[in-house]
């Protein structure tokens, strides 16, 4: 079996299960950043992302031998995570919704000048705005960059119904943004 | 279609499917407002290097909570062997020790003691923070004997006592050790 850095998703998971409980960490530094944008993207604030993700990985852990395909653990995991950020919103639909994307903004806020962190910040609102699953779709392909077809995979959903979606959240940002163009 | 939705040839700009000179003239205005919404998007990394060793804090935190429950039922039988061996005659009271646990910690929120003369709860010994420069004290009376234990900073991370000998815990992690 590779260990360290070498090893595959599929090693680690079941070195994990055989025992070996602190290789999980390696999980964890492998997929804590990557998700992290994701995360925070979708519930507005960068500390609810942190305890999204850390619980996450907790739940992951608890139920790692229910990981049918262990090399497969990301998209699993991924699972877990969006299941909690999901649940997250609808436990927090009321909270501060201006005060989460000012978090967010100040994240952003080394990207670029004052002008564009107002922007940004709008947008954060905007994003908000969109149910979660129309966030969810705008997240992964703009924010994370993924096409149609791998969103389509991730979520085990079809392309036009993505697109559709995705369409609905870019009216409803025009919607929300007129004033900030 | 009402003012605010946008053209479909326009949205397809924004899925990637077309570029901005594939739109006929009178869509490229609006064109150019869908993607300068777009440009606002920040793609920012974000970071979460403390996420690594608060999840593993938290197995190891359960971990710990759950073994006492695991060896009760051995720990149990061994007292009652102990009693059945020796009747009538109850244990001399130990003696105890008064002893005070110091932590410098400057960026510490709060700090907490966990050990076996507590069951490893950290909740229930806080250390005092006692000075701007980041001291944290708690002074306890423990039996006569050996405790093994942790510092526990803000809740998650597990230090052991750098001015303490300290053993393995057996899973990866080091316990400080007070003999008294």
């Amino acid at each position: 079996m590779r260990s360290g850095s070498q090893a595959t998703d599929g090693d680690i998971v079941r070195a994990v299960l055989a025992g070996d409980r602190e290789r999980y960490a390696q999980l964890v530094e492998r997929y804590r950043d990557r998700y992290a944008r994701y995360a925070t993207r979708m519930l507005g604030s960068v500390d609810a992302a942190e305890d999204a993700v850390q619980d996450a990985f907790v739940r992951a852990y608890d139920q790692l031998a229910q990981c049918k395909e262990p090399d497969k653990f990301v998209g699993w995991f991924f699972l877990i995570l969006r299941n909690r950020c999901f649940a997250e919103r609808r436990r927090n639909r009321t909270s501060a919704s201006l005060e989460a994307a000012n978090g967010v903004a100040a994240v952003d806020r080394s990207d670029g000048g004052a002008e564009t962190a107002e922007q940004r910040r709008a947008l954060q609102l905007a994003l908000l705005g969109l149910t979660p699953d129309q966030r969810e779709v705008f997240v992964l392909k703009h924010v994370e960059g993924l096409s149609y077809s791998e969103i389509a995979e991730r979520l085990s959903t079809s392309v036009p119904s993505l697109k559709m979606r995705m369409h609905r959240a870019y009216d409803k940002l025009r919607e929300q943004l007129r004033d900030h163009t | 279609m009402s003012g605010h939705e946008f053209h479909p040839l326009v949205k397809q700009l924004l899925d990637g499917d077309i570029t901005l000179a594939d739109l006929p003239a009178e869509l490229r205005a609006e064109g150019e407002e869908a993607l300068r919404l777009l440009a606002r998007v920040a793609r920012t990394d974000v970071t979460m290097p403390a996420v690594t060793w608060r999840v593993m804090a938290a197995l190891e935190r359960r971990r710990r909570r759950f073994l006492p429950w695991l060896l009760a039922p051995a720990l149990a039988a061994a007292a009652v062997l102990v009693l059945w061996l020796r009747p009538g005659s109850p244990p001399p009271s130990a003696p105890v020790v008064t002893v005070r646990f110091v932590l410098v910690a400057p960026e510490a929120r709060q700090v907490s003691l966990a050990g076996t003369f507590n069951q490893w709860d950290s909740h229930a010994t806080p250390l005092v923070r006692t000075g701007p420069t980041g001291v944290w004290t708690a002074t306890l009376t423990l039996p006569a004997g050996q405790h093994q234990y942790a510092f526990v900073v803000d809740g998650v991370r597990w230090v052991p006592d750098p001015g303490a000998p300290a053993v393995d815990d057996g899973f990866g992690r080091r316990n400080s050790v007070l003999t008294l």
